[in-house]
C-alpha cells in the first residue's frame, strides 16, 4: 500500500515536472506577479519585415512566433505541443499524410483562422514571384520543389483544406523533423483578405497585417528602432499570457546596450566581445547557446596535400580551441565539440543532447589541443603526400573578430614546420562567392541551423551537395545521411544512430575541422521569468513569460 | 543672378546624372547577391530570385530601367526591409539625420565662430591658449569619442540627458554636441586665422585711425570679411556630418540614415545604395550652391561672370 502511494506520488511529482516542459508553461501564482507586466527587450538589428513568407532572420521569426500562432508550438526541448492543432498528429501512409484538426480560433480582425489560410499562407511561399527565401524548407512537402523551380502550379503543392478546420498535407518522402517545421513561422497560416488588400505592402507596418497570437505588434512603421508587442485579448490561449507589454528597442552599439541596462531601461540586452569580458562576472549573465558552427574548410580540390587525412588532422589538432575562445572571442562562444553544435537536437529515445551523445572517445581526440600529436601526424603526412613544406591561404571575413581569429590560427598552424599560411579577410558577400567558386585554399566559413535536427547541419557535407565547398568525400559519411533521409526517414531511432555515426566519421577524418559555437552573451533581469529559448526557428516565446515581483 | 542660378542648377542635374552612372556600374562590381539567405540558397533558386527581381538581364539594361524609374520618381524596393520601397525608407530615416546634422552645423559654427574670434582679438593670451587647445581636441579626437564619453558621464552617471534612445528633444542634445565638435574646432581654426590677417590689414588700422572703437572694427568690419573663408568651410563640413553620423547615430540608437547606407553597401542593397547616395549628393550639390550664392551676399566682389556687378 505504501509503496503503491510513493508510486502514485512520485507519477505526480514528474507529472507536474512534465506539465511545464511539454506545455512549455510555467505556470506562475498571481501572488508572484509584479504589477508592471511589461519587458523591455533589446535586439541588436532593426525588424525589417513581418511577411513571414519573406523573412529569413531570427529576429523577425521572434516576433512572428510571438505574434502570430501555427500548427504546434516548441518546448524548451524543441518538443512540439499543441496550438492551433488539436493534438500532435502521428503521420499515416508510412510518413506521406498528416491530417490536423484544428481548434476555433481567431485573428485580430475578427474573422476566424481557418485550414484554408494555411494553404494560402504555403503556397504563397513557395510561389516563384514570392521571392521567398526560405521557400526551400517546404522541400519534402509534395510538389514543392517543382513549384519553386516554376515547373508545378502553386495550386498542386501538397496542402489541402478538406473542411474549414481540417488540414491535409501530403509528403513528397517523409520528413523526420516535419513536426519542427510546423512550429516555425514560415509555416504559420496568413488571412488572404488581408494579404491581398495590402498587396505588395503586407507586412511593412504594424497596421498592414493582422495578428493571431499571444500578443498584437504595435507601433511599428517599417524602419523604425522600437515597437511594442501588446498582449493580444482575441488570443485562444490568452489566460496563459501574463505579460501586457513587450517593449523593444534596436541598440546597435553594445556599450550603450550596457548603460541602458544598468540603468533599468532595458531587461534584456545582447552584448559582444569587448563588452561581454566586461560583464562576465555580472549575476544577470545568460548564455544563449545557438544553432551556428564556425569550422575551417580545406579545399581538396585546389590543395592536393589536403586529400591527406593525416595532414587535416594535423592541422586541426594545432588549434587550441578553448584558448580562442576564452581569450579571442570572450564573448560566450564554446570550443566546437563536433559539427552539430551542442543543444541543437535531442535523441527521439531518451532526449539527450546529439552533441553530448556524439562525444566518443575518437571525437574527442579529433578536437583537442595536441601539438606533439598534430607534428607527428604532419610529418607523416607529409611524407605520405611527398611534399616538403606548403603555402597556403587561409581566408575568412573581415569583422574585427574573424580576424582576431584568423591571425590566432595562423599563429598555431604554422608552429607545424614547413607550413606557411597567408591570412585574408575579406567583406562576407566576396568571401561567400569565392568559397562557391572554390577560390580558396582554407576558408574559415559559418553554418546556422535552420531546424532542431542534426540534418540540418550533415547534409551539407555529402559528396554531391553544393554547400561542400571543401569537396570532402567520404562514402561511409554519405551512406549514413542518405539512409536517415530515406531508408529510415520514419524509424527514429535508427535514423539517429546513422546520424550519430555520420559525425562520427566526420570528426575522425576531420572532413571539416569545427572551431567554435558561437553564442550570445545575454544580461537578462532575474526578476524575469519562464523565457522559453530555441536555437532555431524563432529564437524566443514569451507567451507564458512573466516579471516576478 | 538669375542667369547665374539657372547655369548652376543645370550644372548640378548634369553631375548628378554622372554620380548615379558611375555609382550603378560599380556597384555592379560588388560580389555576391542581395539575399539575405544567400549562403543558403542553390544556385537555380538564386537564378529564380534573379529572375523575380530582373537582376539576370544585362547591366546595361537594368541601368536604363533604373535611370528611367528614378526620372520617374521611383527608386526601387528595399532588399533589406523586403517589400519597403526606398522612397519611403529614406523618408522616415532622413529626419533624424538632417536634424542632428543642422543642430550640430548650427552650433557648432556659431560658437567656432565665436571661439575663433576671441582667439584672434585676444591673441596670445590664455583665451587664444584655450581656444587654440579647445580646436585641436576637437579636431583631433573622433567624434564617436566624445560620444561614448558624454553618455557616459552626462547620461549614465550625471542622468542629466537620456544615455540614448530618440524621444524627444532632450535626446538630441548629447549627439548634437558630439557632432558639433569637428565644426567647431574647424571654424574656430579658420576664423582665428582669418581674423588675424584682417586685424593686421591697412583698413583696419584706417578704421581705427577714424577713432572706431575696437567693438565697431571686429564687428562692422574684421567679422564680415573673415567670415568669407569659413563659409567655404561650411560644403565640406556639412557633407562630413552627412556621412560621418553614422557612428554617433548608432552609440545614441538614432533611427537615421547614416548606417542604412552603409549597410545596403555591405548587403549589396541596390536600390538603396542608389537611393542614399542621390539623396547625399543631391543635399550636397545643393549645399555647394548655397555656398557659392552667400559668397556673393558677403562680399560683392565675388558676384560672378553672368551677373550684373553693382559696382
Amino acid at each position: 500500500m505504501w509503496k503503491q502511494v510513493k508510486k502514485i506520488g512520485l507519477v505526480a511529482a514528474a507529472g507536474v515536472m512534465v506539465v511545464p516542459l511539454a506545455g512549455g508553461v510555467s505556470t506562475a501564482k498571481a501572488a508572484s506577479l509584479a504589477k508592471n507586466q511589461t519587458f523591455k527587450m533589446m535586439v541588436p538589428t532593426e525588424l525589417t519585415s513581418m511577411d513571414n513568407s519573406k523573412t529569413t532572420d531570427l529576429y523577425a521569426a521572434t516576433i512572428q512566433n510571438n505574434t502570430g500562432e501555427g500548427l504546434y508550438r516548441l518546448t524548451s526541448k524543441n518538443k512540439a505541443v499543441p496550438a492551433l492543432a488539436k493534438s500532435v498528429v502521428k503521420s499515416t501512409n508510412n510518413g506521406l499524410q498528416y491530417t490536423f484538426h484544428l481548434r476555433h480560433s481567431k485573428w485580430s480582425n475578427g474573422t476566424p483562422v481557418t485550414a484554408q489560410d494555411f494553404v494560402y499562407s504555403w503556397q504563397r511561399t513557395v510561389t516563384p514571384k514570392t521571392s521567398s527565401q526560405y521557400a526551400f524548407l517546404f522541400e519534402g512537402i509534395k510538389n514543392a520543389a517543382a513549384i519553386a523551380d516554376g515547373k508545378k502550379q502553386p495550386s498542386e503543392l501538397g496542402v489541402k483544406a478538406i473542411d474549414d478546420y481540417t488540414l491535409q498535407v501530403t509528403m513528397e518522402k517523409p520528413v523526420p523533423y516535419f513536426d519542427l517545421l510546423m512550429a516555425n513561422p514560415t509555416f504559420f497560416p496568413q488571412n488572404k483578405k488581408v494579404v491581398e488588400k495590402y498587396g505588395s505592402e503586407y507586412g511593412t507596418t504594424s497596421a498592414k497585417q493582422v495578428y493571431n497570437g499571444p500578443f498584437k505588434l504595435t507601433k511599428w512603421n517599417g524602419t523604425n528602432l522600437k515597437w511594442t508587442l501588446v498582449k493580444n485579448k482575441d488570443y485562444w490561449d490568452k489566460r496563459k499570457v501574463k505579460l501586457n507589454k513587450i517593449q523593444y528597442q534596436t541598440v546597435k552599439d553594445p556599450s550603450t546596450a550596457l548603460n541602458l541596462y544598468q540603468s533599468g531601461d532595458l531587461d534584456d540586452v545582447t552584448l559582444s566581445s569587448e563588452m561581454a569580458k566586461q560583464s562576465a562576472n555580472n549575476k544577470d549573465k545568460v548564455i544563449r547557446k545557438m544553432a551556428s558552427t564556425f569550422y575551417l574548410e580545406y579545399n581538396q580540390k585546389k590543395i592536393p596535400a589536403f586529400k591527406n587525412k593525416k595532414i587535416r588532422q594535423a592541422i586541426s589538432l594545432t588549434i587550441n580551441r578553448q584558448k580562442l575562445a576564452k581569450d579571442v572571442l570572450s564573448d560566450g562562444s564554446t570550443a566546437a565539440k563536433g559539427y552539430v553544435p551542442e543543444g541543437l537536437a535531442n535523441d527521439p529515445k531518451n532526449g539527450k543532447d546529439f552533441s553530448a551523445e556524439a562525444q566518443g572517445a575518437a571525437e574527442k581526440a579529433a578536437v583537442a589541443y595536441n601539438m606533439k600529436k598534430a607534428k607527428k601526424l604532419w610529418a607523416e603526412g607529409k611524407k605520405e603526400v611527398g611534399i616538403k613544406k606548403l603555402n597556403v591561404e587561409l581566408m575568412g571575413d573581415d569583422k574585427d573578430s574573424s580576424k582576431k581569429i584568423l591571425e590566432y590560427m595562423q599563429n598555431s598552424m604554422e608552429k607545424l614546420p614547413g607550413l606557411k599560411v597567408t591570412n585574408q579577410n575579406l567583406p562576407f558577400k566576396t568571401r561567400l562567392s569565392r568559397s562557391v567558386d572554390g577560390k580558396f585554399d582554407m576558408v574559415m566559413t559559418a553554418w546556422n541551423g535552420d531546424f532542431g535536427d542534426p540534418i540540418t547541419f550533415m547534409d551539407l557535407l555529402t559528396s554531391t551537395n553544393s554547400y561542400n565547398n571543401g569537396k570532402w568525400r567520404n562514402a561511409s559519411y554519405d551512406k549514413n545521411v542518405s539512409a536517415s533521409k530515406n531508408a529510415n526517414a520514419a524509424n527514429p531511432d535508427a535514423r539517429w544512430q546513422n546520424l550519430l555515426d555520420a559525425e562520427n566519421t566526420l570528426m575522425t577524418e576531420q572532413g571539416v575541422a569545427p572551431v567554435y559555437q558561437q553564442n550570445e552573451f545575454h544580461l537578462v533581469n532575474s526578476k524575469v521569468k519562464g523565457i522559453v529559448y530555441h536555437q532555431t526557428g524563432a529564437s524566443y516565446d514569451y507567451k507564458t513569460t512573466y516579471i516576478a515581483k | 543672378m538669375r542667369k547665374y542660378i539657372l547655369k548652376r542648377v543645370l550644372y548640378m542635374l548634369l553631375t548628378l546624372f554622372l554620380i548615379a552612372t558611375i555609382t550603378f556600374f560599380l556597384m555592379k562590381l560588388l560580389p555576391g547577391t542581395p539575399y539575405q539567405n544567400q549562403d543558403k540558397m542553390s544556385a537555380s533558386q538564386i537564378h529564380m530570385m534573379n529572375v523575380q527581381y530582373g537582376l539576370n538581364k544585362p547591366v546595361w539594361q537594368q541601368y536604363l530601367i533604373y535611370i528611367f524609374g528614378m526620372v520617374h520618381g521611383n527608386l526601387g524596393i528595399s532588399f533589406q526591409f523586403s517589400s519597403q520601397p526606398v522612397s519611403y525608407l529614406i523618408a522616415t530615416r532622413i529626419g533624424p539625420s538632417l536634424q542632428l546634422g543642422i543642430q550640430a552645423m548650427i552650433v557648432g559654427s556659431i560658437l567656432g565662430i565665436l571661439l575663433g574670434a576671441i582667439a584672434a582679438i585676444r591673441k596670445n593670451t590664455w583665451a587664444d591658449t584655450l581656444a587654440t587647445l579647445l580646436a585641436i581636441l576637437g579636431m583631433s579626437i573622433p567624434n564617436f569619442v566624445f560620444a561614448v564619453l558624454l553618455q557616459y558621464i552626462l547620461g549614465f552617471k550625471l542622468k542629466l540627458f537620456p544615455i540614448a534612445l530618440w524621444d524627444n528633444f532632450s535626446s538630441s542634445i548629447l549627439p548634437t554636441i558630439a557632432l558639433a565638435m569637428m565644426p567647431l574646432a574647424e571654424t574656430a581654426r579658420f576664423m582665428r586665422t582669418e581674423m588675424i590677417d584682417v586685424l593686421n590689414s591697412d583698413y583696419i588700422m584706417l578704421a581705427r585711425a577714424k577713432g572706431l572703437t575696437q567693438a565697431g572694427v571686429v564687428w562692422h568690419h574684421a567679422l564680415r570679411n573673415s567670415l568669407i573663408p569659413v563659409i567655404t568651410l561650411a560644403g565640406p563640413l556639412a557633407v562630413n556630418l552627412m556621412t560621418g553620423s553614422m557612428v554617433v547615430e548608432n552609440i545614441f540608437s538614432i533611427p537615421g540614415i547614416g548606417e542604412q547606407f552603409v549597410k545596403s553597401i555591405t548587403t549589396n542593397d541596390y536600390p538603396t545604395i542608389m537611393g542614399v547616395t542621390m539623396v547625399y549628393s543631391l543635399m550636397l550639390v545643393v549645399v555647394i550652391l548655397i555656398v557659392d550664392i552667400l559668397y556673393g551676399i558677403i562680399d560683392p566682389r565675388i558676384r560672378l561672370s553672368g551677373s550684373e556687378v553693382n559696382a
